[in-house]
């Protein structure tokens, strides 16, 4: 975490710089269908990420030696776009952190999707993030879990996150780039509400143990809020098959 | 591996009764042992052995330019080698997405306990100390993550600071005298980690290779100073329960101790 | 009548029931993609097609082999057409209705009664909509076929193949039944919708 002397003070008055409590999130918007070639594609937009995810498949395995006789293979990818900063600009490409993300991002999935009703199959989920503000990992997956549902992936739940951080000794949620960098903890995880499990869950900082514990309660309550958002921008893409138009 | 498959189903059925294969108790370890300084010419190093499992970390220190974002701090990072010596899947090459998220586990745990001061690793002529901890898997059999963050812990803990003479020219790198140490590097925090691995809804500790196989998951936590986590990363695709994170944060807890009398 | 959308972990059944596009967990039944309940039905309303027993696609020869022929059927599984099936050769890229005969446990088809469509045009559709190109008992395929005069197949793959007539009107048509495919009295609106534009053209 981030011990630089250019800290900036990220609490006052017991608010957060840009006036949010503790448990408040960024604006939230994801947008369904985004794209016409891929499978099942969905946009979102957190505080100023943008992500863009696109799915595609199952469709057959490549390369072929790799194929599963029981189940679909899950391909992941997380990656930001060189510009997506507001730093300098980036190196194309995954480097170790994307591939460490793409990574956990994929056990997401191998849980969450129904792998064993496509086996010899792939399927592919592509996260670009095209802006960056702290929180892009949760921001992706939960695009991502969007993507299958528009793909018609079969899944066991819409799966989302937030990311839990501790700045200025406070803990709260959904970090921008500031409290990411300056605070003193930072723990980014992806649940299904439906099973109370997390299937994503990383951490660094220091923090004992009431405070994992708090944590913990602080992301469950946190993706109640986001699965709400999920649920809009499903229904606003599928609710026009069901009512009558005329 | 086709045997693997075979083994695999052995080792649920015998979790679903309760029992490993090598008969140990779910958070039982092998017989774990460190050597500390094996090697002469890296200013640190250690293996740690859990069992058949080998794991080497190297310390080397250097002189660098400090980040531009951070010049008041040395630089610190961790790196891992699956080395084709260690397992017959292991394959020369870049690092892939398991040696990648090892080296980032340890690494973070590490980072976070800022247990190397490195403030400290400043030098009176503005360059700054870097700390490159390498870990090399010799032997795989299982549980990396913990015998490497050992190993890496180990080996921190034995680093000399070569002595260091500033160059006559402005801002041009200095020189070591690597024979001559000017102390060891300072360690304000020891860090252990503790990895799970799921199987059949058990959690078990310290697993082989052959368990990591059966396993649906594991959930590696790093511990500091015997209370803290530092660190924590999921693994697989197994989900974990709120109650179920915070029992296995204090089995961690409660196994530190046996891990931090080999540093 | 109540129509009404399911996301996936919505619970569908208090108990373990056979739906499409659902799983059983624990006893209980939940949405597995985005569907329509409607009284104990679901619909879903999107997702790839797999082949099953006795469909009809359309497929594109995809590879020609010693055996005979692998047959790409817009889904993530191939049907597999024997030589000792057919008499007739085919080439790469030859459009063919199929029958599917066969569906293995890895989902691999085995296709026969191979009829080679030529000189017509492909629209793809999402499968899950297929029935409501038909109609019942066909009678969304027959306004469709009385309108436009064309010679329409539709492959339960989301494959239709149009030849002659007014394809163009057809195929408008298609996509406007697929947009309004979960509506009621869409039989009626796509006969007034056709008379009306057929009449544009004449």
């Amino acid at each position: 975490m981030g011990s630089s002397a250019n800290k900036p003070q990220l609490i006052v008055d017991g608010k957060r710089i840009s006036g949010r409590g503790p448990m408040d999130l960024r604006n939230l918007k994801i947008t369904a269908g985004v794209l016409k070639k891929a499978n099942g594609s969905a946009m979102i937009e957190w505080g100023n990420n943008r992500v863009l995810a696109a799915v595609y498949g199952p469709r057959e395995v490549f390369p072929k030696h790799t194929t599963d006789p029981r189940k679909a293979l899950i391909h992941a990818r997380y990656v930001m776009a060189p510009f997506s900063s507001a730093e300098e600009h980036g190196r194309s490409g995954p480097n170790r952190r994307s591939i460490e993300i793409s990574k956990v991002a994929k056990h997401v999935f191998e849980n969450n999707v129904l792998v064993n009703q496509f086996p010899k199959t792939m399927i592919n989920i592509d996260m670009e993030v095209l802006q960056s503000d702290g929180g892009t990992r949760v921001a992706a997956i939960t695009a991502a879990s969007v993507a299958l549902v528009d793909a018609g992936i079969p899944v066991r739940d819409l799966v989302q996150g937030v990311s839990i951080g501790k700045v200025d000794g406070m803990q709260v949620a959904d970090l921008d780039k500031n409290e990411d960098n300056y605070g003193e903890s930072d723990m980014p995880a992806i649940v299904s509400l439906r099973t109370g499990e997390i299937l994503l869950y990383q951490m660094d900082g220091k923090l004992t143990r009431p405070e994992v514990d708090n944590a913990l309660s602080m992301i469950f309550e946190g993706a109640k809020k986001v699965r709400e958002k999920q649920v809009e921008a499903l229904r606003a893409k599928y609710e026009t098959d069901v009512a009558p138009q005329e | 591996m086709i045997l693997d498959e075979v083994k695999e189903v052995y080792i649920k059925d015998l979790m679903k009764k309760g029992q490993r294969a090598d008969g140990r108790g779910a958070m039982d370890y092998r017989p774990i042992r460190v050597e500390k300084n094996v090697f002469s010419n890296c200013e640190g190093s250690a293996i740690a052995y859990f069992g058949d499992t080998k794991v080497l970390a190297g310390v080397k220190i250097d002189v660098a330019e400090p980040f531009s974002d951070r010049p008041d701090e040395g630089i610190f990072m961790v790196n891992a080698e699956f080395t084709p010596a260690a397992h017959p899947e292991f394959e020369a090459g870049p690092p892939n997405e398991k040696s990648i998220e090892l080296a980032r586990v340890v690494d973070r745990g590490i980072r976070a306990a800022n247990s190397i001061d490195v403030k400290s690793l400043v030098l009176p002529d503005g360059k700054v100390l870097g700390v490159f901890v390498d870990v090399y898997v010799l032997d795989h059999s299982g549980n990396l993550t913990d015998a490497a963050a050992l190993a890496a812990m180990a080996a921190l803990k034995n680093t000399r600071i070569p002595k260091y003479e500033p160059s006559a020219k402005q801002g041009a790198k200095g020189t070591f005298v690597r024979e001559e140490s000017a102390g060891n590097l300072a360690i304000k925090s020891d860090v252990i980690t503790c990895s799970f691995e799921k199987i059949e809804g058990t959690n078990i500790l310290d697993a082989t290779d052959e368990e990591e196989i059966a396993s649906d998951g594991r959930l590696t936590i790093a511990v500091a100073d015997g209370q803290y986590m530092v660190a924590s990363q999921k693994s697989g695709r197994a989900g974990f329960k709120q109650q179920e994170l915070m029992s296995l944060f204090d089995a961690a807890v409660a196994k530190y101790g046996e891990l931090a009398k080999y540093f | 009548m109540d129509k009404k959308i399911v996301l996936p972990g919505d619970l569908v059944a208090d108990k373990p029931v056979k739906l499409e596009g659902c799983f059983v967990e624990n006893g209980k039944t939940y949405a597995a993609v985005v569907s329509v309940t409607q009284e104990d039905r679901t619909i879903p309303l999107k997702g790839r097609y797999l082949p099953n027993y006795g469909d009809y696609v359309v497929g594109i020869i995809k590879d020609e082999r010693f055996s005979g022929y692998s047959v790409e059927i817009n889904s993530p599984y191939e049907g597999q057409l024997s030589n000792r099936d057919t008499r007739e050769e085919f080439r790469v890229g030859d459009v063919v209705l199929v029958k599917i005969m066969a569906v293995d446990e890895v989902n691999s088809a085995i296709v026969v009664e191979p009829r080679r469509l030529t000189g017509g045009e492909i629209i793809e559709i999402e499968s899950v909509k297929v029935p409501r190109v038909i109609g019942r008992s066909g009678s969304m395929l027959a306004i469709l076929r009385q309108y436009t005069e064309t010679d329409v197949i539709v492959g339960k793959n989301g494959r239709i193949y149009l030849k002659g007539g007014n394809t163009v009107l057809a195929t408008l048509a298609i996509l406007k039944i697929c947009r309004e495919a979960h509506t009621s009295g869409l039989t009626d609106r796509m006969t007034a919708f056709l008379q009306n534009e057929s009449k544009k053209v004449n």
